[in-house]
């Protein structure tokens, strides 16, 4: 039976990668950068993950790819997000925004990364073309969530002191994007090859 | 100072910690996720799962004897073992990208720990599934029976992870996402070295199968089949090998 209390929970003294990678503090753009440029490469392994399934250039195809689709979604997201925000006067800076993207980029891969393994795997030896397509979408659909989990919990940090009406509409803002940034993602990484059937 | 009193101390130590991984989860938890000296534990939970994951295969086998008890004893560890490898740096990416981020040595001591605890758990049930498969029981019953087994070892190893990762909805949220990877994972794992138990028929038993379809697959086929949807053709492909398609009619029927 689990009947004691919930244990008090504290981040570790000395931070892991995982701890900086999706820590909520606000750092220089150069650092920001770092955790941006980290989180694009280690969803790279995700990708090289999956296109061990056929091996040689598919393993830089998928890398690619994988990749890419989280890079968009950041360039081609961000910047209308923060124009919709400052529209409505939302207390939040274009380097508060960038550095919530930057998290959110950083969680996706890290998560990508963490998967990778069980990717690899599954990848290898499923020999359906459709499992292996659903356990691919499963493992992107899985950081895609997280990466927008870390995205809106850094904005409505932002928003605690905004009036109810800006929060609200901040809120459908969010809604959107993530909305947004699914389909997009999802048409990018359509292309990988392990979607489209290879075996 | 002899070579026993060396040895005395550190496995009054291991059977300390394997008493803790019982009797205590709270502070087996709290002792990885402090990731200081963690040989003790490391040591206790590997041979804990090492022997129960071997004892339990054996055990299965009993259903078929001869060299399948060899074979599932050795392979049923190894399957836990490889799965444990593989899933690690989901559950510290996962635990960190949901808010919860463990020191890497600390999270691998946390899944050894509730692994430990598990396999220990199956050392306690063998006893009674070596008595069902000697009173008879049969394949299908036996696979069920396992089942059972292995769900009532994984909540026991699943009350450590929570004590670990934090017993609330947040922690609740992290395992469950992270079961699912446990689940495609081990699953994949285990079907691959697949038999455990052995058909009690087979006049052969191999050490592996041949590469047969896959766990998701056979999921998913099994839901198929339990809504009364059959594959009649990959059916008869595999009993009788390659054959020209079925003509509309037997589609039909098939259905």
């Amino acid at each position: 039976m689990i009947d004691d209390p919930v244990l008090s929970f504290s981040a570790p003294a000395r931070q892991t990668l995982g701890a900086r990678l999706t820590s909520p503090a606000v750092e220089p753009v150069p650092a920001e950068l770092l955790r941006l440029g980290t989180g694009l490469g280690l969803s790279a392994l995700y990708g090289l993950a999956l296109g061990a399934r056929v091996g040689g250039a598919a393993l830089l195809a998928h890398a690619g790819l994988a990749t890419a689709g989280l890079a968009l979604v950041g360039v081609l997201g961000l910047p209308p997000l923060f124009v919709l925000l400052a529209l409505v006067n939302a207390p939040v800076s274009p380097q508060a925004l960038f550095s919530a993207g930057a998290r959110a980029v950083a969680s996706t891969g890290f998560v990508l990364a963490g998967l990778a393994p069980s990717a690899a795997l599954l990848a290898v030896t499923i020999e359906s073309p459709d499992a292996a397509a659903f356990v691919t979408r499963a493992g992107l659909t899985l950081a895609g969530f997280i990466g927008l989990y870390q995205l809106v919990i850094s904005v409505r940090a932002s928003l605690s002191h905004a009036p109810f009406g800006t929060r609200a509409k901040c809120t459908a803002f969010l809604g959107a994007f993530c909305i947004f940034a699914f389909i997009l993602a999802a048409r990018v990484w359509s292309v990988l090859p392990i979607l489209k059937g290879a075996a | 100072m002899t070579e026993f009193d060396r040895i005395e101390p550190a496995a009054s130590e291991i059977f300390a910690v394997l008493d803790e991984l019982l009797r205590s989860p709270k502070s087996v938890a709290e002792r990885a996720r402090a990731a200081g000296d963690l040989r003790p534990l490391f040591l206790a939970a590997l041979g804990a799962l090492l022997v129960g994951a071997g004892i339990f295969g054996a055990t299965l086998a009993t259903s078929r004897g001869g060299a399948q008890l060899l074979y599932s004893g050795v392979k049923l560890p190894l399957a836990l073992l490889a799965s444990l490898l593989l899933v690690v740096p989901a559950f510290h990416a996962i635990s960190a990208g949901l808010g919860r981020p463990l020191g890497f040595s600390g999270m691998i001591g946390l899944m050894l720990a509730a692994a430990g605890r598990g396999a220990l758990v199956l050392i306690a049930l063998s006893p009674v599934i070596w008595l069902c498969f000697d009173r008879g029981l049969g394949y299908h019953p036996g696979v069920l029976l396992a089942s059972l087994c292995y769900a009532l070892a994984g909540l026991a190893a699943l009350e450590v992870v929570l004590r670990g990762i934090g017993f609330d909805l947040r922690g609740l949220v992290i395992v469950s996402v992270f079961g699912l990877v446990v689940f495609a994972t081990g699953g994949q794992t285990a079907w691959m070295m697949r038999p455990f138990l052995g058909r009690p028929s087979a006049q052969h038993v191999p050490f592996l199968r041949h590469r047969e379809s896959s766990f998701v697959d056979a999921l998913a086929q099994s839901a198929r089949s339990s809504v009364g949807i059959y594959s009649t053709e990959r059916a008869l492909e595999r009993a009788s090998g390659p054959r020209a398609p079925l003509n509309e009619e037997d589609r039909d029927e098939s259905r």
